[in-house]
């Protein structure tokens, strides 16, 4: 075992009651606490309580945290948060990745001094050494490959000001977000294209009769408790149908009504199916189709091609199940919602998929109608250009992202609608298009392509990492950062959809306990970072941000225009604010709003289609028109999926879930804490592979080793991991530290893939045609 | 003695459980216990059929404090106390020798012995860590100033799981659960457990048909 987090201080949850029982008692109830600094019964320990919004997978659910001693001996949630509760007068809770938010937050494997490289090794300095390097290497970068080549891949953050930096400030057009490039691109972009933005991700749940889960377990892969909370809501509360369309059993298929299980990416033909049987029953909203959408014409037709019997041949879904669905969801209307988001997506064929998906919210005219695809609205926080009260220079206005300037990348359609590919980035390095990377809380050699990114990263004349975690990007940086956590810092936190369907929110905290070992939170960095670029390059656009003394201030601006404070936040009950509330139906006042089934006057789609040889309205995109196909020498699909335990590759570090994760795949007695690859006994047969097993998994492109698991709620012929484990891994305990050798259990399951990706936006194409064959050993 | 609709008692739902292991996790948190430690309280998951035909129950585990308490009786050394204000079991570790005839004796597999070899169990949060509770007076836990819920049932995200004097977890059961459990048709009467809803049907194969087993109807 390595060294037990909260060891740092030797206080155990198990001194808190016996320190003491009242307050700390009180406090693991949610509640009863109010201030700070409340000295415990006997006076031995000083116990406070703080509030903040968890970033684990940076979906802000309310965490309340006790503090005893400068630790965090105990978390829980925040009864009726919007996002970590099922709404009004119900208890918050924090999934099993919210509750890891206290071990991480005193994990010893956390980067805890910065560093940066010197004669090729990474070495321990001070943050004013760190700071004046990485802006001396800035402004040397800058000289010798300019500023544009310098891609920003911040992810998530507790603060809104890293685009400040490296967009306006520095001056770097490349930017590669978490959200279109590697996550979901199709849902968020055709959304966005069809009228409703990326709402068509979550329904209104709790107002909702038919909620229809595609390719989402939204109970145990969700985007803020609240949803799962929300679907058990509506099944309880309203009898609401739950019908799940995923090619495997989840727990989400478990607790449906109807479990469709669909053969991988062929959903699209699935949806056009059900919008043929709704068409063809005159179930559809006459009325919405007539006067607020546009290519219902086209739509219709696509639609007509797909009888449920053709469907049921390509799907494997029977024809009556595809008619039952079609004819519940159309009836339940507007009551009834889709969830979709990565499972429909992250294909070759994804586009057409989530486009033929969303179309179906039009065809029976739930839109922002109570229980339907609901229009969430965000609060109207400030923006940084509203608080700032310096004027600077944007550097990145008139810079075109390489992409889209440069001759080579004209054969992809993507750059018609992206700015960046992220299976492109390592070819843009070959160009000399980008040299230098910023990270941030993220790994993209977990995202797609990964043995070229390795090089790319390799490549690259300037690479700075602000991580909390060692991963494959941070060790092989020039410089590193080390970042505090969630709960080590102020934040502030909002977003669309919660548990409250017609008001928005807002939620925060002040720091909990002070930054860890010799870290600090991502404002500081920057702020600093900026402070040295200031001296070093003798611009005052680099001084922005001394107009605040602190994070907490610059949050207090942001919370100006709702009336609320971090302070409000961070005091009383409960850490969330609801501060406007807005109506359904709002599309009817707005005489632009158009529901767009054809895309054909997106002028920049209708290229990038053409040239991907697709249409402007829904249609049928077979498999591997776009990506692989399964065949003789490799005839298993492969895709990576999610599970309630970890978010991305943030979360793999932590044993309490490596250990609870072991369990639920009914493994926890073997040494092995990696990913497992999910196996039909059918398919493992075959190939002599039993549960336990080390088994490789070969593709064209790639290959890695893992664990067997063999269950029945996989489909035959299909075999998943979740991503985020094995080579480049944040999971540090088998490492001396920096710079040590990448061994972790599992597989990088994009070690094999190459360049497979949705052409309209870039999305990574993970469903890869591959063979397993027993590895030996177990 | 207190009346046994006084003492303390687990419900759970598992149609409303996502098998999420939540449970486990705020559990050790709370008692301050490694992830390498044994879990107080376990989640399960219980597959059964073939693809498509398949089912797979998720169910959460722990002491149930039962109104029996084999565990207590079969103790050599009387260092486990059913509590007689709510029924709570506790163990004094001062008096325990590790004889596991408690673990035999269990019918949910409650006991621990990886804390230094002496049993070590769920004890609703009364205290915290092995042993924690045995030193708490034998006033009923409702009764107690500062005491918190159960910390599995404040962090349960599906609300699956309930703690409380039987009389008053009853009310908020399901008829069938309340009857189940009044007539011992469940687990002997030791823990109230909402009957599993088998509505779903997947399309192509016949839907519902897999037997799952889970430790509620596997019999003693």
């Amino acid at each position: 075992m390595s060294e037990a987090p909260n060891s740092r201080s030797g206080l155990t949850r198990r001194s808190l009651l016996k320190a003491s029982g009242a307050v700390a008692g009180a406090a693991a109830l949610g509640g009863c606490l109010s201030g700070e600094g409340t000295s415990a019964d006997d006076g031995s320990a000083e116990i406070s309580k703080a509030f903040s919004n968890c970033w684990m997978c940076s979906h802000n659910c309310g965490q309340e945290v006790t503090v005893m001693e400068g630790s965090v001996v105990n978390i829980t949630g925040v009864d009726g948060h919007p996002r970590g509760s099922a709404g009004p007068d119900t208890e918050g809770t924090l999934c099993p990745k919210g509750l890891a938010q206290q071990d991480k937050t005193h994990d010893p494997k956390r980067i805890k001094e910065p560093h940066i490289r010197r004669n090729g090794s990474l070495e321990k300095v001070s943050w004013d050494e760190a700071l004046q390097y990485t802006a001396e290497r800035l402004v040397q970068f800058d000289e010798e490959h300019g500023s544009e080549t310098f891609l920003d891949a911040t992810s998530w953050a507790e603060t809104s000001i890293f685009r400040t930096v490296w967009k306006e400030l520095y001056g770097s057009p490349e930017r590669i977000s978490r959200g279109i490039h590697v996550c979901a691109g199709p849902t968020f972009v055709t959304g966005g294209m069809m009228g409703v933005g990326s709402n068509n991700r979550i329904p209104d749940y709790q107002n909702s009769d038919y909620i229809i889960a595609w390719g989402r377990n939204i109970l145990n892969s969700f985007a803020g408790q609240f949803e799962a909370k929300g679907v058990l809501e509506a099944i309880e509360n309203r009898g609401a149908t739950l019908v799940t369309i995923d090619p495997n059993h989840t727990e989400t298929a478990e607790k449906s009504d109807h479990w469709l299980p669909v053969k991988p990416r062929t959903d699209g033909a699935l949806a056009l199916a059900m919008a043929n049987v709704i068409i063809e029953e005159e179930r559809y909203d006459q009325e919405f189709v007539e006067n607020y959408t546009h290519g219902f014409d086209a739509y219709r037709e696509a639609a007509m091609d797909m009888p449920p019997e053709d469907a049921a041949e390509i799907t494997g879904v029977p024809a009556e199940a595809i008619r039952e669905v079609a004819r519940g969801f159309a009836e339940a209307a507007p009551r009834a919602g889709i969830s979709v988001w990565t499972g429909t997506a992250q294909s070759g064929n994804g586009w057409k998929a989530t486009q033929n998906i969303t179309a179906l919210n039009g065809l029976v005219g739930n839109i922002d109608r109570p229980g339907g695809l609901r229009l969430w609205e965000y609060p109207s926080t400030a923006s940084f250009g509203e608080v700032c009260e310096m004027d600077y220079t944007n550097r990145a206005e008139f810079k075109e992202p390489a992409l889209k300037k440069y001759d080579e990348y004209s054969d992809y359609p993507v750059r018609h609608i992206e700015g960046i590919a992220h299976n492109l980035v390592p070819e843009m390095v070959d160009n000399d298009h980008i040299n230098g990377i910023v990270c941030h809380h993220d790994d993209p050699l977990k995202d797609g392509n990964t043995q070229a990114w390795i090089q790319a990263i390799e490549d690259m004349d300037f690479v700075l990492s602000i991580d909390a975690y060692w991963n494959g990007v941070s060790r092989r940086a020039d410089i590193v950062l080390p970042e505090s956590t969630s709960l080590e810092k102020d934040t502030m936190g909002t977003g669309n959809w919660s548990a409250y369907p017609r008001h928005k929110w807002v939620t925060g905290g002040k720091a909990a306990v002070e930054p860890q070992w010799n870290t600090r939170p991502d404002w500081d960095i920057l702020t600093g970072i900026a402070d040295k670029m200031a001296e070093e390059t003798d611009n005052d656009d680099w001084t922005v941000f001394q107009q605040w003394d602190s994070h907490g201030e610059f949050i207090n601006d942001q919370l100006g225009t709702c009336g609320t404070t971090l302070e409000d936040l961070s005091t009383g009950e409960k850490n969330y604010c609801l501060v406007e509330e807005y109506d359904y139906e709002k599309w009817k006042d707005n005489p632009n709003f158009t529901f767009r089934f054809d895309l054909d006057q997106i002028s920049s789609f209708a290229k990038a289609a053409e040239e991907a040889g697709m249409g402007t309205a829904p249609e049928w995109v077979p498999p591997g028109t776009y990506g692989d196909e399964t065949g003789e020498e490799y005839p298993l699909e492969f895709t990576d999926t999610r599970s309630v335990f970890f978010s991305h590759g943030s979360n793999q570090p932590h044993e309490r879930l490596q250990d609870q994760y072991a369990k639920r795949n009914g493994l926890p007695d073997e040494d092995y804490r990696g990913n497992y690859l999910h196996m039909n006994p059918k398919d493992a047969e075959r190939r002599g592979v039993e549960t336990g097993d080390m088994v490789t998994v070969q593709s064209a492109d790639g290959e890695g080793t893992l664990m067997a698991h063999l269950t029945e709620r996989v489909q035959p012929g299909l075999v998943t991991a979740e991503y985020g484990f094995g080579a480049t891994s944040s999971i540090t305990s088998r490492e001396s530290g920096t710079g040590g050798p990448e061994e972790a259990d599992g597989m990088n399951t994009m070690m094999l893939h190459t360049d497979q990706m949705d052409p309209i936006t870039g999305q990574v194409d993970r469903h890869i045609a591959v063979e397993v064959t027993p590895a030996g050993g177990d | 003695m207190a009346d046994e609709s006084d003492h303390w008692v687990f419900y759970f739902d598992p149609n409303r459980c996502i098998g999420c292991h939540a449970c486990s996790v705020s559990c050790k948190q709370f008692h301050g216990r490694g992830a390498d430690t044994d879990d107080w309280r376990t989640v399960t998951h219980h597959e059964a059929g073939t693809y498509p035909d398949v089912e797979d129950v998720p169910i959460s585990m722990s002491c149930m404090h039962c109104h029996d308490a084999p565990c207590e009786k079969v103790c050599p050394t009387n260092a486990i106390e059913k509590r007689e204000s709510d029924g709570i079991v506790t163990v004094n570790r001062d008096d325990c020798i590790g004889c596991k005839y408690c673990g035999w004796a269990c019918p949910f597999g409650a006991p621990t012995y990886g804390d230094e070899g002496l049993m070590s169990k769920c004890n609703m949060c009364l205290g915290q860590g092995p042993g924690g509770g045995a030193d708490v007076e034998d006033t009923p836990k409702h009764e107690l100033d500062d005491q918190v819920q159960p910390n599995c049932v404040s962090d349960c995200v599906g609300e699956a799981i309930k703690a409380g004097p039987e009389k008053e977890i009853i009310q908020e059961a399901s008829e069938a659960a309340a009857e189940r459990f009044r007539s011992g048709a469940v687990a002997n009467g030791r823990v109230i457990v909402e009957p599993l809803q088998k509505t779903q049907a997947s399309a192509g194969g016949a839907g519902g048909t897999a037997e799952v087993t889970t430790p509620f109807n596997a019999g003693d």
